[in-house]
């Protein structure tokens, strides 16, 4: 009993990483991801190239190595010692999860806020320009807002993704819930800890699951 | 001088010749109504006078102000951005489709425009909603949504938006063809009361008994050109195409 309060202790203190590796990778992802869209959808042919090759490359290839590369390439590329990366009190391991993170998880959402802005009939668009809305007006007023109601479903799917992928932070060493509960387990020589973890994710995700169908219904009002 | 006044209007969808050199003049509070089969030019046409179109060559000029001009060396300039804006002000636009913004109510799809495009303050843009609604017997459904409205509603709340600047013109592109017959009448009849109010129009439509009744001026495109127009081309087409489309009807 008192290994089982001990290992949940600890658990919880990993959860401090994971759950901060989850927020802050929301955080920027999504602002990056509505950038990242727009950039894929620009008439500069350049631009939409490159942000597509940024978006293939990202979803084409492992999280963990992305994570790797973010966290090692400062050293063997430009011979930066890591400890001089540290921001503040966050060491640059727990940093370069966020980025690598960050970087991945746009290239997601910015797809599906592309197929949404996309999805917008071009009546909308008339109508707010017959108006006299100005681009960015209609954008945040009229297109925004919809765009949201239509990616929502997609968006709880990546989010809840995310909560699991929190545990690819183990590859930089970086101490979230996974890694604890790895620990654990080879120490106590059980898997209760895995047990124990895997009942972590799951409530996380219980209470995204709510969170979202409460934003879901919040927006029900209009079809 | 008219309230709008199109010359020489070109317009081309890459190869195809929609529009071939059309003038209109619509003067204050005269009522036109544009028939014709589709595929005539019609709606480009008006798409092209409320600037979701830009034309290849010719010039147009609403409520006096220079939208675009083709100068006598043939270079088509349309005007500055603020003048655009200005003249944006200046019409109103009636969809097929409505085109109501659906996330919002029915007072903000009116006030929306009038307190963040004109910045009115929202007592003086409620005012202006309020009055458009108990014209257009819509008080009750002023905290409805689009989706909650019949197609008769949303296209006379359309209306109800495109009058809240109050625009020197109105046009409308065939505002009753995505209604059934007995939501038709109800928009039908908004319309001919505006027209009593004298207000200036512009109707694309195929309700040819409606335009016959309401408009001074009737126009007849074909083909990407003005066949005939008149006061009474409907009752009495001299051209035979025009003949020949509205015993159709």
């Amino acid at each position: 009993m008192a290994e089982l309060q001990s290992t949940l202790f600890q658990l919880a203190g990993g959860l401090r990483f994971t759950v901060g590796i989850f927020f802050l990778t929301l955080l920027f992802s999504i602002p990056l991801g509505l950038i990242v869209a727009r950039g894929r959808m620009s008439k500069n042919k350049i631009l939409a190239g490159v942000v597509r090759i940024y978006i293939s490359v990202m979803r084409g290839t492992p999280l963990m190595l992305q994570l790797l590369l973010v966290y090692f390439g400062p050293y063997y590329v430009f011979g930066v010692k890591l400890a001089d990366l540290d921001v503040g009190p966050f060491k640059y391991r727990f940093v370069a999860t966020i980025i690598g993170f960050s970087l991945n998880y746009a290239a997601y959402f910015a797809e599906i806020f592309r197929g949404g802005i996309q999805s917008m009939p071009v009546g909308q668009y008339e109508a707010a320009q017959i108006l006299g809305f100005s681009r960015m007006q209609t954008f945040f007023r009229i297109i925004l807002p919809q765009v949201i109601k239509r990616v929502l479903p997609s968006v709880t799917n990546e989010v809840i993704t995310l909560v699991k992928d929190t545990s690819l932070a183990q590859v930089l060493a970086v101490t979230e819930m996974f890694t604890m509960a790895k620990n654990l387990a080879s120490t106590q020589v059980s898997v209760m800890p895995f047990i124990a973890a895997g009942a972590f994710y799951y409530i996380m995700n219980g209470v995204i699951e709510i969170v979202m169908t409460r934003a879901e219904k919040s927006m029900s009002y209009y079809s | 001088m008219g309230v709008l006044e199109m010359k020489d209007i070109c317009k081309s969808f890459d190869s195809l010749k929609v529009l071939k050199g059309i003038d209109l003049e619509v003067k204050k509070g005269e009522v036109v109504a544009i028939i014709g089969p589709s595929g005539g030019g019609k709606s480009t046409l008006l798409r092209c006078a409320t600037t979701l179109e830009h034309i290849d060559s010719g010039s147009i000029v609403i409520a006096g102000e220079t939208l675009v001009k083709t100068s006598s060396s043939g270079l088509t300039q349309y005007t500055d951005k603020k003048t655009l804006q200005d003249i944006r002000g200046k019409f109103g636009l009636v969809f097929q489709n409505f085109n109501l913004f659906p996330h919002f109510s029915v007072r903000r799809n009116i006030t929306e425009s009038l307190v963040h495009v004109h910045k009115k303050s929202r007592d003086e843009a409620d005012a202006i909603c309020d009055a458009l609604l108990e014209k257009f017997d819509l008080t009750s459904k002023a905290d409805a949504y689009p989706c909650n409205l019949s197609g008769g509603q949303q296209q006379r709340v359309s209306i109800a938006r495109a009058l809240a600047v109050n625009p020197e013109i109105l046009f409308f592109d065939e505002p009753t063809s995505a209604l059934d017959p007995e939501l038709t009448s109800g928009v039908l009849k908004v319309i001919r009361e505006l027209a009593k109010e004298k207000m200036t129009m512009v109707i694309v439509t195929h309700e040819m008994s409606f335009a016959r009744d309401v408009a001074d001026k009737i126009v007849f495109m074909d083909g990407g050109v003005i066949v005939e127009q008149g006061a009474d081309v409907i009752s009495n087409p001299h051209n035979e195409r025009t003949r020949e489309f509205l015993s159709k009807f």
